[in-house]
Parts: C-alpha cells; structure tokens; sequence
C-alpha cells in the first residue's frame, strides 16, 4: 500500500456535541461586537467604601444587578480583597475597602455624605429585584412631577441608592400600579 | 442573484464588523471537522471558536484574490494544532489501535491480521516522526483532501514547495515502514 493510502486508514472522525458550532459562534460574535462596540471607559467612576467588600459585592448584584468584572480584582499577597469594579450599563463603580484614602463606611461613620443616582430601563423591575434581595427601601418607588419614576435604597452598610426612569419610558401599566401591591 | 465571495464578504467585514459571521456559517462544520480529526471533540470544540476570533482579527490580511477563505481558515488552524501535539499524537495512536481492530476483525483467520496489528502502529509512529512541515502537508493532502493550490494557501507556500515537501513526506514515510524503519522511527 503507498504511504498516502496508509495514512488515510488511520483517518477518523470526531463525534461532536451538537452545540458545539453554537459556542464557537458565540465565541466569534463576542469578538465582533468587542470591535464593533469598544468599551468606552467612563470619564467619573465612584469610588464606595465598605467593611465587606465580598458582601457587599454579591448584595450589589443579587439587588442592584450591578455585575462584577472579575478580571479587575486587587488582591494582596494573603488573599484579602482590596478593590473590586462593578459595571451597571455603561459605568463603572469601585468597591473599595472602608477607611481606605479616606473613604467612610456609613457602618462605621455612622453618617452619610452623598448618594449616587442611577438611571435603570425599567424601574419597577429594579425595585422588584431589590426588595427581594433585601435592600432597606429608604423612599418608595413614585411618580415625581418633574417627570420621572424612582426609589430609594440603602445597601448592606447603609450607602444611599437613587434609582430612577424617565415617566415617559415607563408603560402606563407600570405606573398605575401601587409599589406595596407588588 | 449571486451570493458574495468570501474575499468579498471579509472586505465588507473590514466595515461591517458583523458580516464576518458569515464566514463562521460557511465553514465553521468543515474546520470543526478537520480540527475534530487531529486532536478529537472536546479539544476541537474549544478551538473552533478561538480560530474564528484570530481570523477575524487577522482579516484585514486576508488575499483578497482568493476565493474562498477556507484554506486560510486550515492554514490558521494548522498553526493552533501545533500547540496541541501531544493530544494529537495520542489520537492518532489511537486511531492506529482501531484501524488495526477493524483490518483484523475484516481478514479473521487471515495471514493478513497479523500485519495489520504491526502495522497500523508503525504508520502512526512514522507520521508523528515527520517534521512538522512534512507532517502538515500529508495530513492536509490524505486527511482533508486539499489541492495543492488549497494546501499552498494553508500553509501560505509556492505551490512547488507544497509539492516537493509532500514528496518528502512520502518518502520518508516509506523509509520509515520499511523493514528495519521502525528502529529509526524509535530511535527519533
């Protein structure tokens, strides 16, 4: 047999899972759209304090959906968490550690200094998903006359969320309804 | 109406970043199944995706005077395979011990049995002890079927230099199976 012919014997085929091309295509498009839409770095990114970051980090997700960058975490030698970025939309936030340049807690200050405003696309949503992580409501969820929807949260260590939606964006059956009722 | 070549889908994906996920739809089965072949599912479906991304990244690059972006797409997956030779030196023993299986089951009670048991395994040393040039050329031609304009693209070489590598290969692989090759190919 010639040599060609003997190699082709030792030819075989590979038995492949059926979505396998699917997550090669995800992997492709992801690629794509990274050049397509390149992500740009905010220009203001709030830096919050807190005594425990890893807490505060999954409270911030399961009520806020604020997600982790895990490729952005400062860790030290012994494995404690530094720093940590969350990124909601298209900003960003630090979650720092408390008392660290300068930053207070309200935990351990016991006041606080500032609250952060963050526009949502669906803000009865939001609330929905913060009353049922646990967040503190500091102002229920309502109309305002200047034309918008909001709430008020306090987060594990008393840090003061805004969340709000322009009335116009939001659907009249949305509105009507009592934020107690949901 | 004809459907775009896939030089011309690559140059408008030089704009429209998204019209490359038609290359992925053209070839993406054949390039999975050729990656599947040398170093089997589950280390070629992590590779489909990746080969996809270094040629999207790598377009702009692209010979716009070929036709078709598939021997680009071996070419480049030739090159991810070399990270990955010594799964793909256990596949091919592999498929050697089952070839072997099937030629003896094929001639039971045959002389020929015996033979096929040696000398299954011996092809299988004799390709992983071909440089990897060599070794690429013969695996394009008998594997996958590749004209030697196709392999010339793959492996981004004249055509004569594809041609003389692959008598290369033969050669060597003949010297190889011979009586007393198989101590050389040991030996290596």
């Amino acid at each position: 047999m010639k040599p060609v012919d003997l190699a082709r014997k030792l030819r075989r085929e590979a038995a492949f899972e059926p979505a396998a091309l699917d997550r090669g295509k995800a992997v492709l498009m992801a690629a794509i759209r990274r050049e397509a839409e390149p992500k740009r770095r905010p220009t203001i990114v709030p830096q919050v304090p807190y005594e425990d970051i890893r807490a505060a980090l999954s409270f911030l997700e399961r009520a806020f959906g604020f997600r982790e960058i895990p490729t952005a975490r400062f860790v030290s030698a012994d494995g404690e968490l530094l720093h940590a970025t969350v990124e909601f939309g298209n900003s960003l936030i630090g979650v720092g550690g408390q008392g660290h340049h300068g930053a207070i807690s309200p935990m351990s200050g016991g006041v606080e200094s500032q609250f952060i405003s963050v526009h949502v696309d669906d803000v009865d949503a939001h609330y929905r998903r913060a009353v049922a992580a646990g967040a503190r409501i500091a102002d229920e969820l309502r109309d305002h006359s200047w034309g918008e929807r909001t709430y008020w949260a306090l987060d594990l260590e008393g840090h003061r969320w805004r969340f709000g939606q322009p009335l116009r964006e939001v659907p009249p059956s949305g509105r009507r309804r009592r934020p107690g009722k949901h | 109406m004809n459907s775009p070549s896939d030089a011309e889908v690559i140059g408008r994906s030089l704009d429209e970043p998204e019209a490359f996920g038609l290359i992925y739809d053209r070839h993406a089965a054949t390039v999975l199944r050729f990656l599947g072949r040398r170093v089997g599912a589950e280390v070629a479906e992590g590779l489909i995706g990746e080969l996809f991304r270094i040629a999207f990244e790598r377009r702009k690059t692209f010979d716009a005077s070929r036709v078709s972006a598939l021997p680009w797409l071996y070419g480049i997956g030739s090159n991810l395979l070399l990270k990955h030779r010594r799964g793909e030196a256990r596949r091919l023993r592999a498929s050697a011990r089952m070839a072997a299986a099937g030629e003896a089951a094929d001639r039971r009670a045959s002389a020929g049995a015996l033979d096929a048991r040696l000398l299954f395994p011996r092809v299988a040393d004799a390709i992983e002890a071909l440089p990897d040039g060599e070794r690429e050329a013969l695996l394009l031609f008998a594997w996958e079927d590749l004209s030697y304009q196709s392999m010339a693209e793959a492996l981004e070489l004249p055509i004569g230099t594809v041609r003389s590598r692959l008598n290369r290969a033969r050669a060597h692989l003949r010297e190889l199976l011979e009586p007393g090759g198989e101590k050389r190919v040991r030996s290596r």
